[in-house]
């Protein structure tokens, strides 16, 4: 491996973001070159360590004390070659996406230097060689997401929803940090390879932490993956443009969780995987089930990407005793085609001026053909049809439930399959191919070249990219060889033979949510579902009322002590002992001061109390 | 210039001669201040970077004997563990004069006692004599108290100006008498510090007296760094005080209390130190947690930032209470980091009070539109101040939980819930508060700060910090030798530090672990 390389993959977002900030924050044209140039350098880098099959790691000792040494390294492997291709490549998509979406807002350099911070975090989450390193990059992570969403800062919901997302990745990374540090006070080590050959060696001391230690990193992922139960913060993510809401809230960031739990799989103990598995599972119903009733465009996707975030969490859960390959898959598929859909929700609200409500959209397909053949495509993906690449990694999934006798998380599995080929296509019907239903929509136009290209070229990894043997790379990965299939037929069929009944299952159940989708959508105006469900259709549209319960329990607990512990501060510290100490010896001086006023007749007056009290005391005696 | 004395003396002598000159030269008196402090820096920075980090003893040392008959000489000297530090003051003291602009009335006095206080600050750091260390310290402080009644800001100053006195003098005081009762029980007859340093490894004191002196001189030095529960002072102190003051009190004056329990009291007592590491390490929860809540309910900015300093001390008390290498050197790292982001923070918040006349997060809002530069300097403050990585601060606070974590778990684990959540919350309220949201319209014509010399004091401040966050090993490698010598307990005393400590012995009492990282670790 050219050691030079990762360095060069890592760098250059660094470079341009930094670069941005100094020179470029009034010239919007020339931030965008830095910007795309930069993912492009690093895209290219990337593509070059993935097709050299390079594996090696290169570093600086960043500290370096007694008992604590942290390497800022970077280590290529076939997981991490794989994960920067993946992050490049549909950054490339996005960067150029971004260039037309927002032309001309006044903040586009700040914009492209958050895009490019973040580029650099998420690259440096890929390639991190040790614990504390991973976690420096997962905050800079969080930090470029918040600077994002918040990039129309003056909106207020923009701003709330920018804190809240990065208070809630700190309740996660709270777990995560004291993971670490429980790793490190066990196996004296936070380097990832020092920590396996460490724990074959020391299995026992291991043992008796391990369940502990791997559920203390798992909350990393939680937060980051916005897993239950701190799921809240995604959707409302979703302030931000939706070219960031493409890259970190889709297909990168909240895919850093998964790629975690890869990183750190071997930590995991059977109990921890037990509880990673039902986590994944029990969030991708619940979101899957959100999803039903929302009718903004970008949240019926964020809600779709936590429910899909969700299997593959699912599936590390399941991976115990081999490897999390179908996880990574799915999250590697998935990156490509959320991607595509985000981009062409985003097509849509530029074509409509920032109109996101789905109801009052309709026939968009003919207005935007490119758009809407390509959000079809993204929509099939997703929803697990063969041949796009959806079906592939969601199968890989669900023949993994299958195979470990999960049969519960298997039919929650197929269950949410079936939910979402539902909303999805509710999504797809009442937007694009029914009645229009408002006047708005008569002056839409499709996208500019620089946003359509983007559109195209991710469709073509959504298509085929279980045809490219990603799978295989990644069982390589693990050391299991697995041989290549014959054609592209015989690939096709592969997993109807190999697993059928999570292939056919999950097939029938995407055909089953599609077509009860087309018989209430079809040509709907209005939503039919709340006339059907009643009171569960509006709790729903509510989100399960999660957000109000946690503002009532912050506002219970953390705020409740925040107001004590101040007015105690007020009223006892500064007021009662500091304040009441200087008092109480002023009180002293000025009743001491009555004793010499100069005034004869007081003395006089003190003399004979004096002597009353002394005679007294000598009669009583 | 890279010469110790000519570094402290700079501010000094300016100071002398402004006091000087005619009272209307105001033009003059600000140049020489900025010439000077200027100076210093620059020799400061030659320190830094001339220092080598493997050197036994100190460097760039001077020793002129003072009063022969107590040993009270005027020894300085540089090595790992203060010459960051040193580098640090220079910077804060060079930026406090740089935004001292705001001052218009009785300059001439102003400077004097400004450029005294950095004489002072600089000399503390590089005493090596305990008596001369005390002068410089009360040289740098007595300034404080007259710059907050003279030139404060606020209804409140007059109270604060009484209660920083009284609290500071009065920690002072006790911090004094620890140190003479050392002087007294060592029998040396020497105030030098490596003269008593290697008495004392001969024949340490008894672990009785031992304990008694090391509390006077951790509660002594505490209360001149906020430690919990005698904190009141600073928050209240800081929003009174004219913004250089806050800047040098808080980011540098408050060190020093910490600088003497690292470079005296743990060294010279550590069989004491064991006996209150526990009491210190929950104390320093204090800080940490409930100062940090407090500073959640604070809508003056002043204040906010007063309570997340003070909380923020609590990491460096915590990386002491650890005793172990890796949690001294982030309690060092925190010290440089938290002088440099406190003066930073106030420097903001002084110049936000000046053009605004009010700091109260309820009225104040979307300025960032209107101040883009003072804006991206306060929010990239506040995420140093959440601990973000990037910043000096990460490392330093990283530093102390690891260091802390064997000996302290409970603590750590909570020291960690308020760094992470509570800093950020407050932190990110308050960025929420003054800078998102729509702008009002009464503030569409604030100024931001403009012109390179405006904008300086900010771009050294923020660029220091992100230098020491990024490379902490400028920071770490050379304090790593001169902390291990400072814990390393003395020959002859290992048997009863070992039975002391209780299971931690001393090879896992360096580490900063227990059992597994005991042994070597990396490649």
């Amino acid at each position: 491996m050219n050691p030079h390389l990762p360095w060069v993959v890592l760098l250059a977002p660094a470079v341009a973001a930094v670069a941005i900030t100094l020179t470029a924050l009034r010239r919007p044209a020339a931030a965008a070159r830095w910007s795309i140039g930069a993912i492009l350098v690093s895209f290219l880098a990337s593509w070059g360590l993935f097709q050299g099959g390079a594996s090696g790691r290169t570093g600086l000792v960043w500290l370096e004390l007694p008992g604590l040494r942290v390497e800022f390294g970077l280590a290529v492997d076939g997981l991490s070659a794989l994960m920067l291709l993946v992050v490049t490549g549909v950054g490339s998509a996005i960067h150029i996406y971004s260039w037309g979406y927002l032309r001309g807002d006044p903040g586009l350099p700040r914009y492209f230097a958050g895009l490019s911070l973040f580029s650099f975090a998420m690259l440096g989450i890929v390639l991190a060689t040790n614990l504390l390193q991973l976690f420096v990059f997962w905050e800079l992570v969080g930090v470029s997401s918040y600077l994002l969403i918040g990039f129309w800062h003056e909106r207020p919901a923009a701003a709330d929803a920018a804190k809240q997302a990065f208070l809630t990745n700190r309740v996660g990374d709270f777990g995560f940090l004291l993971g670490i540090l429980l790793v490190w006070s066990v196996l004296g080590t936070l380097d990832l390879e020092e920590l396996r050959a460490r724990l074959a060696a020391a299995p026992a001391a291991w043992g008796e932490v391990a369940t502990a230690a791997g559920l203390l990193l798992f909350c990393g992922a939680v937060g980051k993956s916005a897993q239950f139960p701190l799921h809240v913060w995604l959707p409302d993510a979703m302030e931000g443009p939706t070219p960031v809401s493409a890259l970190i809230h889709a297909a990168t960031m909240v895919a850093a969780g998964v790629y975690l739990l890869c990183r750190v799989f071997f930590l995991l103990d059977a109990t921890a995987l037990e509880v990673i598995a039902w986590t994944g599972g029990g969030t991708a119903l619940l979101a899957a089930l959100l999803a039903l009733q929302q009718n903004d465009i970008k949240r019926i996707l964020a809600y779709s990407t936590l429910s899909q975030l969700g299997y593959m969490v699912m599936a590390v859960g399941l991976s115990g005793g081999g490897h999390p390959t179908p996880a990574m898959y799915h999250l590697v598929t998935h990156a490509g085609f959320k991607a595509l859909l985000f981009l062409g929700a985003g097509a849509v609200i530029h074509a409509l001026h920032h109109e996101q409500d789905i109801w009052k959209m309709g026939g968009l397909a003919r207005k935007l053909p490119v758009t809407f053949w390509t959000f079809l495509a993204g929509t099939l993906a997703l929803c697990g049809l063969p041949p796009l690449s959806g079906f592939f990694s969601k199968d890989a999934i669900l023949a993994l439930a299958w195979e470990r006798g999960q049969y519960a998380l298997f039919a929650l599995g197929v269950g949410v399959a079936a939910l979402t080929a539902f909303y999805m296509f509710r999504l797809l019907l009442v937007a694009f191919t029914g009645p229009a239903k408002s006047q708005a929509l008569d002056h839409a136009h499709e996208a500019p070249p620089v946003m359509t290209g983007p559109l195209l070229v991710l469709t073509v990894p959504t298509v085929l990219a279980g045809f490219w043997g990603v799978d295989r790379w990644l069982a390589r990965h693990y050391g299991v060889a697995r041989e290549a299939g014959h054609g592209w037929g015989a690939h096709l069929f592969e997993p109807f033979a190999h697993a059928p009944a999570a292939a056919w299952g999950g097939l029938a159940a995407a055909v089953f949510g599609l077509a009860v989708a087309w018989r209430w959508y079809g040509r709907a105006l209005r939503d039919p579902l709340p006339g059907l469900l009643g009171a569960p259709a509006r709790w729903l549209r509510e989100r399960l009322y999660f957000d109000e319960l946690y503002a009532a329990l912050i506002a219970g607990t953390q705020e409740a002590l925040a107001g004590v512990v101040a007015a105690v501060d007020r009223w006892v510290l500064a007021a009662g002992l500091v304040r009441g100490t200087a008092g109480a010896i002023e009180l002293a001086g000025r009743l001491l001061r009555q004793v010499q006023t100069g005034n004869v007749q007081t003395y006089a007056l003190w003399l004979a109390a004096g002597a009353v009290v002394v005679l007294g005391w000598t009669l009583t005696r | 210039m890279a010469n110790l004395t000519f570094i402290i003396f700079c501010p000094l002598v300016a100071a002398g001669v402004i006091a000087l000159l005619p009272r209307t030269f105001n033009v003059l008196f600000r140049l020489l201040a900025l010439g000077a402090t200027g100076l210093s820096l620059l020799g400061a920075l030659r320190v830094f970077l001339a220092l080598e980090p493997g050197a036994a003893g100190l460097q760039f040392e001077q020793q002129v004997p003072w009063i022969p008959a107590l040993g009270i000489s005027y020894h300085v000297g540089v090595d790992g563990l203060n010459a960051g530090l040193l580098l640090m003051g220079a910077l804060v003291a060079f930026a406090a004069v740089c935004v001292s602009r705001e001052i218009t009335a009785r300059q001439q006095v102003y400077y004097v006692l400004l450029l005294l206080m950095t004489g002072g600050i600089l000399g503390a750091f590089v005493a090596f004599d305990l008596f001369l260390f005390y002068v410089f310290h009360e040289l740098a402080l007595v300034p404080t108290f007259l710059l907050i009644g003279l030139w404060g800001r606020g209804e409140e100053r007059t109270f604060a100006s009484f209660q920083i006195t009284l609290y500071l003098s009065l920690g002072a005081l006790v911090a004094l008498a620890g140190l003479i009762a050392l002087y007294v029980q060592a029998g040396a007859g020497t105030f030098n510090l490596p003269e008593l340093t290697r008495h004392l490894a001969a024949q340490p004191l008894p672990v009785r007296v031992q304990t008694w002196v090391f509390g006077l001189l951790l509660f002594g030095f505490g209360v001149l760094v906020a430690l919990w529960p005698f904190h009141t002072w600073a928050p209240a102190g800081y929003a009174a005080a004219p913004t250089a003051a806050a800047m040098l009190h808080a980011g540098v004056i408050k060190k020093f209390g910490l600088y003497g329990l690292i470079r005296v009291a743990l060294p010279l007592l550590p069989e004491g130190a064991e006996a209150w590491v526990t009491l210190l390490a929950w104390l320093a929860l204090g800080n940490i947690l409930y100062c940090g809540l407090v500073a959640m309910r604070q809508r003056d900015l002043h204040r906010l930032i007063g309570n997340s300093s003070v909380a923020h001390m609590g990491f460096a008390f915590l990386g002491i209470a650890s005793l172990s290498v890796v949690g001294v050197t982030g309690a060092v790292v925190v010290m440089v980091a938290h002088g440099l982001l406190a003066a930073l923070s106030f420097a903001v918040s002084g110049y936000l009070h000046q053009h605004l006349r009010t700091v109260n997060l309820d009225q104040l809002g979307g300025l960032l539109r209107a101040m883009p530069f003072l804006g991206g300097v306060m929010v990239m403050a506040m995420f140093a101040g959440c601990g973000l990585p990037g910043f000096a601060n990460f490392p330093g606070e990283a530093l102390t939980l690891f260091g802390a974590w064997p000996n302290h778990r409970l603590v750590v684990i909570l020291a960690a819930w308020g760094a992470l959540v509570v800093a950020a919350v407050y932190m990110l309220r308050a960025v929420r508060a003054l800078w998102h949201g729509p702008l009002p319209e009464r503030w569409g014509e604030a100024q931001d700060a403009r012109g390179a010399w405006v904008r300086l004091p900010y771009a050294l401040l923020l660029g220091a910090l992100v230098v020491f966050g990024c490379a902490p090993r400028l920071l770490t490698d050379p304090l790593r030798p001169v902390v291990v010598r400072l814990l390393a307990p003395p020959a002859g005393a290992d048997a009863t530090a070992a039975g002391l400590a209780g299971g931690a012995t001393a090879p896992g009492r360096l580490a900063g672990l227990p059992a597994a990282g005991a042994g070597k670790v990396g490649r």
